[in-house]
């Protein structure tokens, strides 16, 4: 379905290039949940930009995306602007970033809709209504302005907007951060049922652990731009390989927690990011290799990867 | 650390800080034009009504999503804000009203730390300056400066570089002479953190003070409160909308909802046995990290209302999953329910036609009405019962009647009970379920 194969992302900056991916890899199924995890910087986000190709101009990629066969990184704006919407939906952490505070909610399906299908306006708002409806915004309401509903109601109009052609795979940067428990709960919920609905592929970027042991089939687990993990839900949550898997899970503040745990220092600057292993100056286990030579990702168990020299040496 | 001198530390178990039904209204920001067409003065009810007590080295969580008033409750205990009204005691002394000096001398022992520590450093202060800065300016009200201000200045250093040590903003030599835009977002909140110490305060309210933190920091900012408390015997106003955080770090906690306390007492407790359905609602949506343990959630419908007008009775009643007939149903709980039946096709059928459009039905206070010329009443009252059999049975339950006069349709509820604070297994619960 989507194949990321060694993809190098580079924002420039006046101090010099920041590596924001590096030789990145991953792919997506038909109808999974993939959770992409990581903190602060660790190129979450710029993995959800290069797939949509809405990174800043001058941004240096290597590598390649593949979406249903197609190189999306030699694919021209014309064809690009087709895909988005069509093909791959996309859903950000703040509705107002997407919703134009001077258009009716309507307005934007119209528009959406008669962008990418010849249709005509009557039935651009009946199908409209339809995904409003289903999304539970009721009628009387749908000639109203984005500024006129709540945080959560708002969300829920993003994805309707966001799956209105359909899509076959939806990326969801952080959906719900800036949502209260009980919404984001809510919306979580909408998530899975349309899943499971249209049988789409879903790759939920977030920093939240807790929603990803809810939520998703497979986990890649990001540090600095590198993939340090990847495997299937389970496995990430009940035996982590990568001691940065490990300090993660073990910093997760949940209502059994008896005893704190933190990862020592903080990110690297990924300027001059450390040599070998990004995760050696923070790691438990760092032995003179991890300074010399990058890790691989190894496959230690079926469908189970991890960047580190050591494997499951640390379980 | 060397003392600052006069003030001596309450004892534990003394009554730090007091809210006596404090309440704190803001007015809603009218054009002229609004405000002539508006009969009434618009008001966010942020806080209606709020009372709690926290003893001297206690934590007491104040928990709640957006909206709910905590964060304006934390800002009225430092006074920021002045209550609209009811009183608020800081070791015995009403401060409800103080102004200027006497605040400023207050200010001195309690302090307040915000959620974006980035937002709170000045970017071209240097962060020893930062954290020294309230020594300047509440050394010049307590007469140190007598010292001579280079005596003063390698004082007030001195003192800086300890506070750095005591809150892990090490290497301090180092640290002290860079700007806020060269540290990560945990130095900056130990940065804050140390510049709210450094005066040696009693209370300090932290207003989601590791939110915004990476998870794999946000334990070590925990770890350093609790940490401060022990050694310190600090007493906290802990602020968040993360359950989890608060119950590895409270003593008690209140969960606030629009403006009131539903549910204020032992953390241990509330967490074991929670009483109020909000409390139940927050504790169930709380995600766990582990994939074998998913599970169906029995969430409460919709969001937060707006504090302008809350609803009536208990605040949480249009969501209530244990809601009750005579919890505050009203006029507009109609209306808005049957908003809802007639956006939806399948239900909706010929509702429409006689009880629509939706904009027509007008609520006030405990009433729903619809004036029509065009239907026929009869008709739309015996719509809306069979309409209402449709609804949640505590909603039908609560109606009085429905009537019709000339062109009028009258839904009526009946008046809610008086909801009282419960006193139950070491808490106070707000909710007609226990009276």
């Amino acid at each position: 379905m989507l194949q990321v194969q060694d993809l190098s992302v580079h924002y420039k900056t006046r101090r010099g290039f920041v590596r924001a991916l590096e030789e990145f890899r991953l792919d997506a199924m038909p109808g999974e949940t993939l959770g992409v995890v990581g903190e602060t910087g660790c190129g979450k986000s710029t993995l959800g930009k290069a797939i949509l190709g809405i990174l800043p101009p001058g941004t240096h990629v290597e590598g390649k995306i593949l979406f249903r066969g197609r190189d999306l990184t030699q694919l021209g704006n014309h064809m690009y602007r087709r895909l988005r919407g069509e093909e791959i939906g996309l859903i950000f952490q703040d509705p107002m970033t997407r919703l134009n505070p001077l258009m009716t909610i309507i307005d934007h399906f119209v528009e959406e809709i008669r962008d990418h299908e010849s249709v005509s306006s009557a039935e651009a708002r009946r199908r409209a209504k339809e995904a409003l409806v289903s999304m539970g915004i009721h009628e009387s309401r749908i000639k109203n302005y984005p500024h006129e509903f709540s945080g959560g109601m708002r969300q829920r109009i993003m994805i309707a907007l966001a799956i209105v052609l359909k899509p076959s795979l939806l990326i969801a940067d952080e959906p719900t951060t800036s949502l209260d428990v009980i919404v984001e709960s809510q919306i979580l919920g909408i998530l899975q049922d349309l899943k499971r609905a249209y049988h789409m592929s879903l790759l939920l970027i977030t920093h939240n652990l807790g929603i990803v042991a809810e939520a998703c089939d497979r986990v890649a687990v990001l540090y600095a731009g590198k993939l340090v993990e990847l495997g299937p839900v389970r496995n990430i949550f009940h035996k982590p390989l990568h001691p940065y898997t490990q300090g993660l899970l073990a910093s997760i503040i949940h209502l059994e927690t008896k005893e704190l745990h933190s990862i020592e220092g903080g990110p690297p600057d990924l300027i001059a990011p450390p040599s070998g292993c990004r995760f050696h100056p923070r790691c438990p286990y760092a032995q003179p290799i991890c300074v010399e030579t990058i890790p691989p990702l190894v496959e230690f168990e079926p469908g189970h990867f991890a960047a580190c020299h050591f494997g499951n040496k640390f379980l | 650390m060397t003392s600052l001198g006069d003030t001596a530390r309450p004892e534990l178990s003394d009554e730090i800080l007091r809210l006596d039904n404090v309440i704190v209204h803001f007015p809603v920001k009218m054009s002229p034009i609004q405000r002539l067409l508006q009969r009434e003065e618009l008001v966010v009810h942020a806080v209606d009504g709020v009372s709690f007590s926290v003893r001297g080295g206690e934590i007491l969580g104040l928990v709640g999503e957006s909206g709910c008033g905590k964060t304006t409750v934390g800002r009225a205990s430092v006074r920021l804000i002045k209550p609209t009204s009811g009183r608020i005691f800081f070791a015995g002394q009403d401060i409800s009203k103080f102004g200027g000096g006497k605040l400023r001398t207050l200010r001195r022992r309690m302090q307040i730390i915000f959620q974006d520590p980035h937002a709170s450093l000045n970017p071209a202060m240097t962060i020893g300056r930062a954290i020294g800065h309230p020594l300047w300016i509440h050394g010049l009200a307590f007469g140190l400066q007598k010292l001579g201000s280079d005596a003063f200045g390698r004082w007030v250093q001195q003192r800086v570089l300890s506070t750095m040590r005591e809150v892990g903003l090490t290497p301090e030599e180092q640290l002290y002479e860079k700007f806020p835009g060269d540290l990560s977002g945990g130095q900056k909140q130990r940065a804050v953190i140390a510049r709210a110490l450094i005066l040696e305060p009693n209370l300090l309210v932290v207003d989601e003070g590791v939110s915004m933190l990476d998870m794999s920091i946000r334990a070590k900012v925990l770890e350093l409160m609790l940490d401060l408390k022990h050694r310190h015997g600090l007493t906290y106003l802990f602020i968040t909308h993360d359950l989890a955080a608060a119950k590895f770090i409270c003593d008690r906690i209140a969960i606030m909802y629009l403006g009131r306390i539903v549910e204020i007492g032992s953390a241990r407790d509330i967490y074991a046995d929670p009483k109020h359905p909000y409390t139940k609602a927050l504790l169930q949506v709380i995600p766990i990290p582990d994939p074998d343990k998913r599970k169906e959630k029995l969430l409460p419908r919709g969001e937060v209302p707006d504090a302008v007008h809350p609803p009536a009775g208990c605040r949480f009643h249009p969501r209530c999953p244990a809601v009750l007939a005579t919890c505050g149903w009203e006029g507009r709980d109609f209306v808005d329910f049957l908003d809802e039946h007639l956006s939806d096709p399948k239900r909706a059928g010929e509702d429409e036609s006689t009880l629509g459009p939706i904009e027509h039905w007008r609520a006030e206070g405990l009433v729903a009405r619809l004036e029509t010329n065009s239907l026929s009443v009869e008709k739309a009252v015996e719509r809306v019962k069979t309409v209402l059999a449709t609804a949640p049975v505590a909603m039908t339950r609560a109606v009085e009647s429905v009537s019709s006069l000339n062109r009028t349709v009258t839904v009526r509820f009946r008046p809610p009970d008086l909801l009282l604070q419960t006193s139950i297994k070491n808490r106070l619960v707000e909710c007609l379920l226990y009276q």
